[in-house]
């Protein structure tokens, strides 16, 4: 047992270099700053001749240069364009391999193979950085297994800061200049050496072999006004009390075009960010198909496609991505994570090539008291079973001349948990996995109906019986049958929205007698775009479900209505009050639904609309299908009209 | 973009053409760079037509057609019509077969004084008096782009074709891989140009990796901001000829780089000759 000195030691400074040597003899490699193209970076460092003794930088708006100078200072700089994340949260990673084996398609994790690491010089900023990172890629309901891996290796030498930059604002975000919770040990520099603080057994253990003795309380002293004096030169530049309500009440700023003027959208900031985490999944394949394995890629919101579905781009413009990035960093991050996504680092401000300083962005946002926004917790979400699995092709039925249903055997206890209005990510060897809504539940499987939006759903779409395909999942939040029980239920779908509320139709018709009056009013393009018409007789048989169907544009032979949705219930005479509503559509087909259902009487905390983003990993990792505070995967894809609130309709969220 | 084959387990072979218009066959080369996987590719495509490497020639059709080069004489554009209706995938690959490349700086220029200017004979030079993408003349499906192509991206595009997928090739700024690699950003660093943040990545940043900025030859990406670089620039106290001749490389033509190039050096002529010989 190691007891935790409570006085700090100190280091002569030739003494580093005995700290390095005990933690590679431990078998880890050390990373820690050095210089290199002009700027500090973080890179493997193996003697004290590495680090960037005398080497100081100065940052600005855009800008940042080294100067040299005859000191011995090591740790004589503020920040490095390179974060620790580089280390932990690397920018390509394999995360999942899978291969055809013989009758079945072999799917595997790929685990971290990473030596140990010794992280040398975290300042504080960096270290808050870390245990950000911690929450969201380890604490959540899924973990970055590779992340979880590397972090859990690491140990963190953190420096207490004494020379922060003109771009620093840690004390504005509460994680410097001093260093945080978390570090093994902490180093402060001074003239001849380090005062050094430990902060776990393994930091006491290693202040232990390097012999340090008992630092002077004029050693002490002259750490603390170091690291004062730090603190005084940066002030408080950032008004954090009023920055998330000043941005979620100001969403229509004209100053989001302002900035947009002046933004690249190179995605920069995103990259140098310690906790920016969005990420990108590729596919990389052999020519034959037969093998593929899915890279984990640092991604940005800047990037065109970043939010992007088949049907169109969320976020088009620069000002939507601005704001995305500005609003999630210091408002959303602390609905979805409990704590601000910043520490005040200062990178996106030197780094940004136009020089947008963030600082004066939000001074925009804080300038007026903003009135309260509430928090908007994403309820707690089930757990998903962990990584793909194999699942065949049964049967395959056309539905229309661009729409198909796979009927699939799937393992039961997997179909069975899952939940009408969940869906599944499914995915072939070769081919990126897209979510896809559960059409129907049978026994022992699933059915999925694949509109061929793109090459990948085109060849999913073209899968043939005996076929084999990966599925994950059932994932999400699905539709609150329960709630119906006891009321009337109205659905109202659009297009290929018709497919995630079968489920609903199956559940309501197998247990009729528990639900009130049943609508479902279901529009399409033109008569041969209708999904499912073989099933419309028996459904509408059935004793108080009421069916009724329009088109946008009629054929020669229709005789049924012609228009859109809502025209099928805005002037019905059923009272809503106490109804629940399931909608599922194109977004602006929900808008005018939940409007004419309000008109009904429809509450918005009993109607529910199933969400399309863009979703790269579908649980909550890759940041891609975000909507104001929520992950529309892991929180959605059903909300309430009530929960979404104000984020629903708003152009480019 | 169609998939090209009818899936992994297909025994029948797509048949791959490469040609060439007005290029330096850089790009085919990087085909033939490709070494070890080339044998894998000629496994499963046909090469029915690859001038750089085989004297087989084929007329078609094509499952897919890999294009390089621009379009430069009045026989190619004709020659490029007739190689799209016999073509299912046409893929142009490099800068000039994507923005008419490094030639099409001559779209700015007089045709017939430089022509005259530097062949004895110029009557036996048959050329138009424009360089321009295939894009120009014919529907593309895809494009390799770059000076010269990346091969990565070659063998995914291949890769994506026979798999059946949209090949990843990612509309994202070369800043993205240069932070990606761990360069030092060359502007914030250095003071140099650098037009990586409106560039197209696919390269892998090679450029600002080894201390130089980005001179856009995989072109621009879907979405630029030109004003902002403009600032950026004259912060750097640019002079108005080092801000054109950044945006006048191999990808000139490409709007909107097109346009920063006609703000530095005067619109295109409306008609400089050309069309094919000059008079005799």
């Amino acid at each position: 047992m190691v007891t935790m000195p409570e006085s700090p030691g100190f280091l002569p400074r030739a003494q580093l270099e005995r700290l390095i040597g005990l933690l590679r003899e431990d078998g880890r490699r050390v990373i820690g700053p050095t210089v290199s193209d002009g700027a500090i970076v973080y890179d493997e460092v193996t003697s004290i001749d590495d680090l960037p003794a005398g080497w100081h930088d100065e940052q600005a708006a855009g800008r940042y240069r080294l100067r040299h100078d005859d000191g011995r200072q090591v740790f004589g700089y503020a920040s490095s364009p390179t974060s620790w994340k580089r280390f932990t949260f690397p920018p390509l990673v394999p995360i999942s391999r899978v291969r055809r084996d013989g009758s079945s398609l072999a799917f595997e994790a790929v685990s971290s193979d990473a030596a140990p690491m010794a992280f040398l010089g975290v300042r504080g900023c960096d270290l808050a950085a870390l245990r950000i990172h911690d929450r969201v890629l380890s604490q959540g309901p899924v973990q970055d297994a590779d992340y979880t891996a590397r972090r859990r290796s690491a140990v963190v030498v953190a420096v207490n800061c004494t020379r922060p930059a003109s771009t620093c604002f840690c004390t504005s975000m509460g994680t410097g200049p001093e260093a945080g919770p978390g570090y093994d040990l902490a180093l402060t520099e001074l003239d001849d050496g380090f005062l050094v603080d430990t902060g776990s057994p393994l930091g006491a253990e290693l202040a232990g072999r390097l012999g340090t003795r008992p630092a002077t309380s004029a050693q002490a002293a002259a750490a603390a006004t170091a690291v004062g004096d730090a603190r005084s030169r940066i002030g408080n530049p950032v008004d954090t009390g009023r920055v998330r309500d000043g941005l979620l009440t100001r969403l229509e700023d004209p100053r989001w075009a302002q900035v947009a003027e002046r933004c690249l959208s190179c995605s920069n900031c995103t990259l140098v960010c310690p906790t920016c985490f969005c990420t990108g999944i590729n596919q990389r394949s052999d020519l034959a198909g037969q093998e593929s394995v899915s890279e984990r890629v640092w991604n940005s919101c800047f990037s065109d496609g970043f939010a992007r579905v088949a049907g169109g781009d969320f976020r088009p413009r620069s000002q939507d991505r601005y704001r995305q990035w500005l609003t999630h960093k210091f408002a959303t991050w602390v609905d979805q994570f409990g704590t601000s996504g910043c520490v005040g680092c200062g990178r996106c401000i030197a780094w940004c090539p136009a020089g947008i300083d963030v600082r004066e962005e939000l001074s925009t946002f804080t300038a007026t008291q903003p009135s309260t926004v509430p928090l908007a917790i994403p309820r707690a979400t089930p757990s998903v079973a962990d990584g793909f699995s194999t699942a065949t092709v049964r049967e395959v039925r056309v539905e229309t001349a661009d729409t198909t249903t796979l009927a699939l055997r799937w393992a039961s206890d997997l179909a069975a948990a899952g939940r009408p209005g969940q869906f599944v990510m499914l995915t072939r060897p070769g081919l990126p996995a897209i979510p896809m809504s559960v059409s129907r539940f049978t026994d022992g499987g699933i059915e999925l109906t694949i509109r061929a939006a793109g090459p990948a759903s085109a060849t999913l779409a073209s899968s043939k019986p005996g076929d084999h395909v990966g599925l994950r999942g059932p994932l999400g939040v699905g539709w609150p049958i329960d709630l119906a029980i006891g009321r009337d239920v109205v659905i109202v779908a659009g297009g290929i929205g018709l497919a995630p509320v079968r489920p609903i139709v199956d559940q309501v018709l197998a247990d009729r007698g528990r639900f009130g009056a049943v609508r479902l009013y279901y529009g399409a393009r033109t008569p041969v775009d209708r999904l499912y018409v073989a099933e419309y007789a028996a459904w509408a048989s059935r004793q108080g479900l009421e069916f009724a169907e329009v088109v946008d544009r009629a054929g020669g032979d229709w005789l049924g209505r012609v228009g859109v949705v809502t025209q099928l219930f805005d002037q019905a005479d059923w009272d809503g009050t106490s109804a629940v509503a399931f909608v599922c559509g194109p977004e602006r087909m929900m808008q005018a639904a939940a409007t004419t259902l309000a008109m009904r009487g429809l509450a918005p905390e009993r109607t529910f609309l199933s969400l399309e983003r863009h979703m790269e990993c579908g649980v909550g990792l890759c940041g891609h299908c975000q909507m104001g505070p929520y992950f529309v995967c892991r929180d959605g894809p059903v909300f309430s009209l009530a929960g979404l609130g104000k984020t629903f309709g708003r152009e480019g969220i | 973009m169609a998939a090209a084959t009818s899936g992994p387990t297909s025994p029948v072979r797509p048949r791959v053409g490469i040609v060439k218009f007005a290029s330096c066959d850089g790009c085919q080369l990087t085909l033939l760079d490709l070494e070890d996987r080339l044998l894998e590719i000629a496994d499963r495509f046909e090469i029915v037509d690859f001038p750089e490497a085989s004297s087989t020639r084929s007329e078609g059709p094509f499952d897919v057609l890999l294009v390089e080069g621009s379009v430069s004489t009045a026989w190619q554009a004709d020659r490029i019509v007739d190689l799209r209706r016999r073509t299912k995938v046409l893929v142009t690959i490099g800068a000039c077969a994507g923005a008419g490349g490094i030639q099409a700086l001559r779209n700015w220029a007089s045709h017939d004084a430089w022509r005259r200017a530097i062949y004895p004979r110029p009557e036996y030079v048959e050329s138009l008096a424009t360089s321009t993408p295939i894009s120009s003349h014919v529907t593309v499906d895809a494009e390799l782009r770059g000076c010269p192509i990346d091969p990565g991206q070659l063998v995914e595009l291949l890769t994506a074709l026979l798999v059946g997928r949209r090949p990843q090739l990612p509309d994202i700024a070369v800043c993205e891989e240069c932070k990606r690699r761990g360069a030092v950003c060359v502007v914030v660093s250095a003071g140099l140009p650098c037009l990586g943040p409106l560039t197209r990545a696919g390269c892998g940043a090679i450029c600002p990796a080894f201390g130089r900025g980005c001179y856009g030859c995989f072109g621009p990406r879907s979405q630029v901001n030109l004003r902002a670089l403009d600032r950026v620039l004259d912060a750097q106290g640019r002079s108005g000829d080092e801000k054109g001749r950044l945006f006048a490389g191999f990808t000139a033509w490409a709007p909107p780089f097109r346009d920063r190039v006609t703000d530095w050096v005067g619109a295109p002529p409306r008609s400089t000759g050309g069309g094919d010989a000059p008079d005799r």
